[in-house]
């Protein structure tokens, strides 16, 4: 196996209406490099992301990112959300809609002066074939666009990983072959882990050299690469 | 006595308004996007002055704030000045009666700002305070913006608490709707008249600018 970033031992239980509803009791590892996590919806892929990025905290366990811990019940961690380093690719998309295509990419620039980071985002964009709409605000990009701004802001605030959470459900069929192509070299690029959710067969079985399923908030299959 | 009404007005409501605007905004964030203890009794407490009549708003005021006040006789005390009979009593009353407007409008748009905004502002490496100036309020302005415009027309007719507080004195603390009461009371029908049509319409105004905000609400 190969040297993994990132660990994630978990458990939380859900209620809904004070009931316990789902059980979610994880462990697995990632390997550096592009990794599919499938599984049917509802088995637990979306809050699996957000228990590593920290949005939700697992009621027990350990999360550890590039050897630094992120999550660790039995030492009372909880790294809070903007320290945890963590990219986030919303499904859909999450883009503020007040702001331009360039000035989402600059927010999360954390060092430099303004026009520093307004040059980095318009690279990031121009990394992701979107600079031509850098001066437009979201709503009057093709999805196909938004996705691209959204990996480009996420890459930007120079994360240790990238987290996407199904990010071309929202994107025509056409369009998804070709981003597929960019988003794994985005990934070689950029050098971080990538976690990419999907539902669609196709995709993880052309993304998947590693590949993580879930059901019922439980890891079935777990293929890492050599 | 219209012009010293009409200045010393401006001045209260704009003072009041700016108060109101900073210390809603953030009574606003802790009633939208925080859980405490006691959360439910503050609401309740900021509420109360929307339905109190303001003379009971008044009189708790001089209860708090008066020359032998619970909180005014410490200041009386240790300053040998009160807010009792001032301009910036007027300034207090006039906050307390329309932070109420500002808080509800200002609150509910905040509240309506989608949660994964503020998410990917945190996954972006900001904080609580950098997400909600930059990200939440935004968002939000519109229903801050309309808050602001009511606690302003509020603000403007303040007259119960006013007058119990700040008392009715030319010049010094008598407000536009105090010039008006006078002015009727002494028989001065055309001063009346004319306070009363400056004081509609401003409020016209007011009407129609919430109105205006709150219709082209489209940004969530």
């Amino acid at each position: 196996m190969s040297r993994s970033m990132l660990t994630v031992e978990v458990t939380k239980q859900f209620f809904t209406k004070n009931k316990p509803s789902f059980a979610l009791d994880l462990s697995l590892a990632v390997g550096p490099g592009f990794t599919v996590l499938t599984g049917p919806s509802g088995s637990g892929k979306t809050t699996l992301l957000r228990l590593i990025a920290g949005i939700i905290a697992p009621d027990r366990g350990r999360i550890e990112l590039a050897s630094k811990v992120l999550f660790d019940s039995a030492n009372r961690i909880d790294r809070p959300i903007p320290g945890r380093h963590v990219g986030f690719v919303f499904q859909n998309y999450a883009l503020f809609p007040h702001m331009t295509a360039v000035q989402n990419v600059s927010y999360g620039i954390k060092s430099g002066t303004r026009s520093e980071k307004r040059d980095k985002a318009s690279e990031m964009l121009a990394l992701l074939h979107v600079d031509h709409v850098a001066l437009r605000t979201p709503s009057e990009l093709s999805g196909g666009e938004q996705q691209r701004v959204a990996l480009a802001r996420a890459l930007a605030s120079e994360p240790e990983i990238a987290l996407l959470d199904e990010p071309l459900s929202a994107v025509d069929v056409e369009t998804r072959g070709k981003l597929l192509d960019e988003i794994e070299a985005v990934q070689q690029r950029s050098g971080i882990p990538f976690i990419y959710v999907t539902h669609n067969e196709a995709e993880a079985e052309r993304l998947g050299q590693q590949r993580i399923t879930l059901q019922n908030g439980r890891v079935v299959e777990a293929k890492v690469s050599k | 006595m219209i012009w010293d009404a009409l200045k010393l007005s401006l001045l209260v409501v704009s003072v009041a308004t700016a108060i109101v605007g900073v210390i809603g905004l953030l009574f606003s964030y802790l009633l939208a996007k925080t859980n405490f203890r006691g959360k439910e009794f503050l609401d309740a407490a900021l509420t109360l002055p929307l339905v109190l009549p303001p003379t009971v708003t008044g009189y708790y005021l001089i209860v708090l704030l008066g020359r032998r006040g619970l909180i005014g006789s410490f200041l009386y005390d240790l300053t040998g000045w009160s807010v009792a009979f001032t301009w910036q009593g007027a300034v207090i009353a006039a906050v307390v009666v329309s932070l109420p407007l500002m808080i509800k409008a200002s609150r509910a748009s905040i509240e309506t700002v989608d949660p994964q905004y503020e998410m990917a502002s945190f996954t972006l490496g900001k904080g609580r305070i950098a997400t909600f100036l930059r990200v939440t309020l935004p968002l939000a302005r519109r229903g801050i913006y309309a808050g602001l415009v009511l606690a302003f027309a509020r603000a403007l007719g303040e007259f119960g608490a006013t007058l119990m507080i700040a008392g009715n004195i030319p010049g010094r603390t008598q407000t536009m709707p105090l010039a008006i009461y006078e002015a009727v009371a002494s028989g001065n029908e055309r001063q009346a008249q004319l306070l009363a049509l400056v004081l509609t319409g401003v409020s016209i105004a007011a009407v129609y600018f919430t109105n205006r905000l709150s219709h082209s609400e489209v940004h969530g």
